[in-house]
């Protein structure tokens, strides 16, 4: 994030079509990490970074954090001949540090459809509260992003954005594979 | 200009709001741990004592000295409690342990956790205690209750009396006794325990 804010202010003049960006995000876990918490994340931000290299091509940078919160009703939890009820309180954090590369595919109009793909790390931090204990599990994971979105030029300088993405952190010793579907509302400035 | 301060402030405004929530009741704390002896046959069992008073555990005994007591109506609350789970699942009581398949021992215990906030610099520099609230230590705690239940075997086919079932109900307590909050506590330490049930 602070990586994304010094290269906005480093570029913030000269280059009139590459552009930062800031946008709402709402998403939904699937896999493990659906099965960990099924409750739809409305707590979530992304930060863009989206440099000109043709007019079809933007390469870049993506930031973002999204929190992933459920309250498990009282449940019985049996492992073994042990077994254990209560409220459970569940938190997710995701933040996403990826390059990212998209191809719009069209040009010349205000409304342009694009894809994209980012590659990095992501950070998943999980805890787990019942009674008055946490139980917690970290870990930064390699981390591929799919994405298609919508650009609309409000005028020669904004835009709205549109996306929806998709992220997954590869399995690592301590946490499995992490995967969401993240659907991003935002502006988006030019440099 | 303008773009940057709406650049800033959306970021703001968005971090702001990322905090979710949590507990917000004492009863939110409550949880019920069992477990068992898988090698003890219970089925075959059904007959337990229990003694007419729960220990409260308060620290280390003297030689002979009897320990505390939960006080009255709270003792018989939770025993009656106790008993009409056991005789749900089959289970008979009889007055002399020595005729008893099983002993169930009841015990509950208090633990306070006290917090320091405390301005560790306050000591270096008197400008830092000064008159603001905030330079001084202040204090805070919290109680939890603990209920811990154990069934005892101590027939033929042991050396040692040994502990076959033990259930845990814990929670962070408020000022005021809540019976139904350690009446479905018990409850649900049985409920999780099918196979105490007898034939």
């Amino acid at each position: 994030m602070i990586f994304g804010f010094l290269l906005m202010t480093a570029k913030s003049y000269g280059q009139q079509d590459s552009y930062m960006s800031v946008q709402y995000s709402v998403s939904f876990g699937t896999g493990d990490m659906g099965d960990y918490i099924s409750k739809t994340s409305w707590r979530g931000m992304l930060i863009e970074y989206r440099g000109y290299v043709s007019s079809k091509i933007f390469v870049g940078m993506d930031a973002g954090w999204n929190v992933f919160y459920e309250r498990k009703d009282y449940d019985t939890y049996t492992q073994g001949t042990e077994s254990l009820s209560g409220i459970q309180y569940r938190y997710q954090n995701q933040v996403p540090l990826l390059a990212t590369l998209d191809y719009l595919i069209v040009t010349d109009k205000a409304l342009k459809p694009y894809v994209g793909l980012g590659i990095g790390t992501m950070y998943s931090e999980r805890s787990t509260d019942m009674n008055l204990y946490r139980y917690e599990l970290n870990s930064w994971q390699f981390a591929l992003k799919g994405e298609v979105g919508l650009l609309y030029e409000i005028n020669y300088s904004s835009a709205v954005k549109l996306a929806v993405k998709y992220y997954n952190g590869f399995k690592t010793n301590s946490l499995g594979n992490q995967g969401y579907v993240s659907v991003n509302l935002g502006m988006a400035w030019s440099l | 200009m303008k773009k940057k301060f709406i650049f800033y402030l959306s970021i703001i405004i968005l971090l702001g709001s990322c905090h979710p929530g949590g507990i917000e009741y004492y009863e939110d704390t409550d949880v019920v741990y069992t477990n068992y002896d898988d090698s003890f046959d219970f089925q075959s069992k059904g007959v337990y004592a229990i003694p007419d008073k729960i220990v409260k555990l308060e620290g280390e005994l003297l030689e002979g000295e009897e320990p505390a007591f939960v006080k009255e109506p709270y003792n018989t609350q939770m025993l009656n409690q106790i008993k009409s789970n056991m005789t749900t699942l089959g289970w008979t009581t009889t007055e002399d342990p020595a005729d008893a398949d099983l002993v169930m021992f009841p015990a509950v215990w208090t633990n306070t956790t006290l917090y320091y906030y405390y301005d560790y610099w306050c000591w270096y520099y008197y400008y830092y205690c000064g008159g603001w609230g905030w330079g001084y230590p202040s204090v805070s705690s919290y109680t939890t209750g603990t209920l811990l239940m154990t069934l005892v075997a101590d027939g033929d086919e042991y050396i040692d009396p040994t502990r076959v079932w033990t259930a845990n109900i814990n929670g962070l307590l408020s000022g005021a006794y809540n019976s139904s909050r350690v009446t479905k506590s018990i409850d649900q330490a049985f409920t999780q325990s099918p196979y105490l049930k007898t034939n």
